[in-house]
């Protein structure tokens, strides 16, 4: 069972990203509210997916994938970025430090599923 | 598996996080607009501000609302600038940031009435645009030379803003780190940093919240270091965190300056209110709290009463056994225990509906905001609410009146600077509105302000009244409707218009009080009492020998013409009318008659031209009245008056009207009377 973690300040964002994902047989999901609760949870827990904001309190989305990505652990850890910040600069700098996905808000269902459903068949092999 | 989500379907839960957010908008724009006329940043309250309005811009995107998209990108991008310059804002900008919050909120009013939503106003885009270049013009920030004591991988990852706030700030508060290493353990007993970001909140600001990752102490593999400025101790801080393994130290050597509180140079009072005006979103948003409609909660609620209904069924049911002899003690018992349970539900599920008193109230310092500018008046305004919380239902209608009774104090008592200045006052008028729990389900709350308070003669005068003797006479004339439209130039009475609505809605509304003590030349206060709690239901609303009634809709069955000539009474059964529905016939009783209110001739009325059926022990029974007049949300008050208590009126309401009006309870009236008529039957 693929587990996949949704960070967003926002509960109605995180709430529209699980419907997004639904269709996606079998996936489970964990919700964080904020990058420092998504870091605590990484810390502790494996995922098999993260979806996640850039603009939120204390540490934003690009510190998460920092973080993320200078974890022997969480080095293949597929990460999707979902930002209104739609610029090209947000875009380079977010995969520069190691995003796999960069979503601008608005972004249809079918279109973040396409990307979920790529990377979780990449990463399974 | 395409086309499966709908992303409209998020409307109402968008809607709802909007409103949230706009809220908190507005506290951190006014916050920011304080600091601002005090020639101060306020970094953290400009960075609250931006991120709301991103999150606002982000799901507008989302459900496709181009025009709030637009408006917030634009205050967005002017507010980074004054993030950047270490949240300073030219006072300039605030007003076109109001009028860009102002519009996101009516767009989203807009929305929540299923209105089309009204393209961006001409210039206002412009407007915000033009911030952009203001706020890059402003000063940049001249830190504090005061040394930080910070490891090397702590300290690169610093921003220049972080490290002026962490060393300026060091003079009035201390700079400490506070290290948590969270853990499986700690997470499973509700520690985790989400609740210690929470709890250190009430207790310092966070300046810089970072991951460390590498062997922590107790074994751990990540630290999360917080960089926070604070009052509070080191065990404080500690306890917060869980206690160890998690450590504080301090950022500066111990302070050059003695931490005496001459620094602050703003008098106590302001920064009383600066504080009102700050603190409320960390301890509102964060979790353990659940945002549910309400009409989901009047489901429970409904569901309850049905359970409560089927317990009296069965009450009466096992009261039957016990009459045949049957051994029932237990059952009693039963029965006894789950009344109880059920009124415990009722309280529980009521609970749910409080609201806290502050989040009610939260919009009123913008309105004393909008206030000050039309008026040109200085005014500061004191909440003093506490934790005190309010049935949702309660607090929607009496916050039109608080709105009110504010804005009354504001245009109409508190006076110009300058005559106040005349009359030996502080320039400066002063609003405030407290409130408390009182005894038995009340709440009281007051709004008292320090203006010239109320000419008792010159409202007599425009009343063309006499002077009245007491407060309460006084109220009186206030609160005729209409009072003050007759004169434009209410200011000399100290009170103006609209009383008659803060009357209907505290007294004949709610059912609560509303009192006026006043003192020429030292201010006005208004207290209201109100109960905590109220029931709510949807009524029919009929008239009946030339009075109105209400019943709650859920009571009746059918609602049917009643045809005088296809009447029968049979023979033998005295007085009994039977009127046909559905090819069987129903009891009609005459509701006239039973309510006691016949004409004296007696043989008036009885059988009316409408009909209510009303199933009573499973039976249906019909009441005839004269018109039905429609069907409208009723606030129900129960008549406490023992002596008034009577069977088959569930209490009373106000149809706004301000003349009460009984609700019944028919299936109980029914039953009263037709108790009787078993009577008879039995001998």
């Amino acid at each position: 069972m693929p587990e996949v973690l949704v960070v967003d300040d926002s509960k109605v964002m995180r709430d529209m990203v699980v419907a997004c994902l639904r269709p996606y047989p079998g996936l489970t999901f964990t919700h964080a509210s904020s990058g420092l609760e998504a870091i605590e949870r990484l810390s502790l827990q494996p995922y098999d997916l993260l979806v996640l904001d850039l603009n939120m309190p204390d540490i934003g989305g690009i510190e998460v994938v920092e973080f993320v990505r200078s974890q022997d652990r969480l080095r293949n850890l597929p990460i999707i970025i979902v930002t209104t910040r739609g610029d090209e600069a947000s875009r380079a700098r977010a995969l520069a430090v190691g995003a796999n996905r960069f979503m601008t808000k608005p972004f249809t269902p079918d279109a973040i599923l396409a990307e979920a459903r790529a990377l979780l068949e990449e990463k399974r092999g | 598996m395409t086309g499966s989500v709908d992303l409209a379907d998020f409307l109402p839960a968008y809607l709802a996080e909007a409103e949230e957010l706009l809220g908190a908008a507005q506290r951190h724009l006014l916050a920011v607009e304080a600091s601002v006329r005090r020639g101060l940043a306020h970094p953290r309250a400009v960075r609250e501000l931006f991120r709301a309005l991103h999150t606002i811009k982000g799901l507008s995107a989302m459900v496709d609302v181009e025009s709030i998209v637009s408006i917030a990108h634009w205050m967005e991008t002017s507010l980074r600038h004054s993030d950047r310059a270490g949240g300073r804002l030219p006072e300039s900008s605030v007003e076109p940031l109001m009028e860009g919050l102002r519009e996101i909120e009516q767009r989203v009013r807009q929305l929540a009435a299923g209105k089309p939503v009204t393209p961006v106003p001409a210039g206002l885009l412009e407007r915000l645009e033009a911030l952009e270049a203001a706020a890059l013009g402003t000063d940049p920030a001249k830190p504090a030379p005061v040394a930080l004591e910070l490891d090397a991988t702590v300290s690169a990852r610093l921003s220049a803003a972080e490290r002026e706030q962490l060393t300026v700030g060091a003079a009035g508060k201390r700079a400490v780190r506070l290290d948590f290493i969270p853990g499986a353990e700690r997470a499973s007993s509700g520690i985790t940093i989400n609740s210690v970001r929470e709890r250190v909140a009430k207790l310092a600001e966070a300046v810089k919240v970072l991951p460390l990752s590498g062997p922590a102490a107790g074994g751990g593999s990540l630290t999360f270091v917080l960089l926070l400025l604070t009052d509070a101790t080191d065990d404080a801080l500690l306890e917060a965190a869980g206690g160890p393994p998690a450590s504080v130290r301090a950022l500066t050597a111990a302070p050059a300056v003695p931490a005496a509180p001459i620094v602050t140079t703003e008098p106590e009072l302001e920064a009383v209110v600066a504080r009102v005006e700050e603190e409320p979103e960390e301890q509102r948003r964060g979790g353990g709290t659940l945002r549910v409609e309400v009409s989901r909660l009047d489901e429970a609620l409904e569901r309850l009463a049905a359970l409560v209904v089927n317990r009296s069924r069965l009450t009466r049911a096992v009261a039957a056994l016990t009459a045949a002899g049957a051994p029932t003690r237990e059952l009693t018992a039963i029965l006894q225990e789950n009344g109880r349970q059920l009124r415990d539900m009722r309280a529980a599920i009521i609970r749910l509906r409080m609201v806290k008193v502050a989040d009610v109230l939260e919009r009123l310092p913008l309105l004393v905001r909008g206030l000050r500018r039309s008026t040109g008046k200085a005014v500061r305004l004191e909440l003093e609410v506490g934790d005190a919380e309010l049935d949702k239902a309660v607090a929607d209608r009496l916050l039109p009146a608080l709105v009110h009774l504010v804005r009354n104090a504001v245009d109409h008592a508190l006076e110009l600077p300058e005559e106040r200045r005349a009359a030996g006052k502080p320039e400066e008028g002063l609003v405030r509105l407290a409130c408390h729990g009182g005894a038995s389900g009340l709440l009281e709350l007051s709004v008292t302000d320090d203006g010239r308070g109320v000419d008792a003669e010159a409202v007599a005068r425009r009343a063309g009244v006499p002077v009245p003797a007491t407060s309460d006479g006084l109220l009186d004339v206030l609160c005729r409707p209409g009072f003050s439209t007759r004169d434009a130039a209410t200011s000399t009475s100290g009170r103006g218009m609209g009383m008659d609505i803060v009357r209907r809605i505290t007294v004949d509304q709610l059912g609560g009080e509303l009192r006026l003590e006043t003192r020429p030349g030292q201010g006005t206060t208004f207290r209201l009492r109100v109960p905590l709690t109220i029931t709510l239901l949807d009524a029919l609303i009929f008239e009946c020998a030339g009075l109105r009634y209400a019943v709650a809709v859920g009571s009746v069955e059918e609602l049917i013409d009643v045809d005088a000539a296809r009447l029968t009474r049979p023979a033998g059964a005295s007085g009994v009318v039977l009127v046909e529905r559905r090819g069987s016939a129903v009891p009609l009783l005459s509701l006239e008659r039973l309510l006691e209110r016949g004409s004296p001739d007696g043989q008036r009325g009885g059988t009316g031209a409408k009909a209510l059926i009303v199933r009573q022990r499973g039976e249906p029974v019909a009441f005839a009245v004269d018109r039905l007049l429609g069907q409208q949300e009723i606030v129900l008050r129960p008549l406490e008056d023992p002596l008034v208590r009577v069977p088959g009126v569930a209490g009373a309401t106000d149809l706004g009207d301000g003349q009460p009006t009984l609700v019944l309870d028919l299936a109980a009236l029914g039953a009263a009377r037709s108790g009787n008529g078993r009577r008879e039957r039995a001998t």
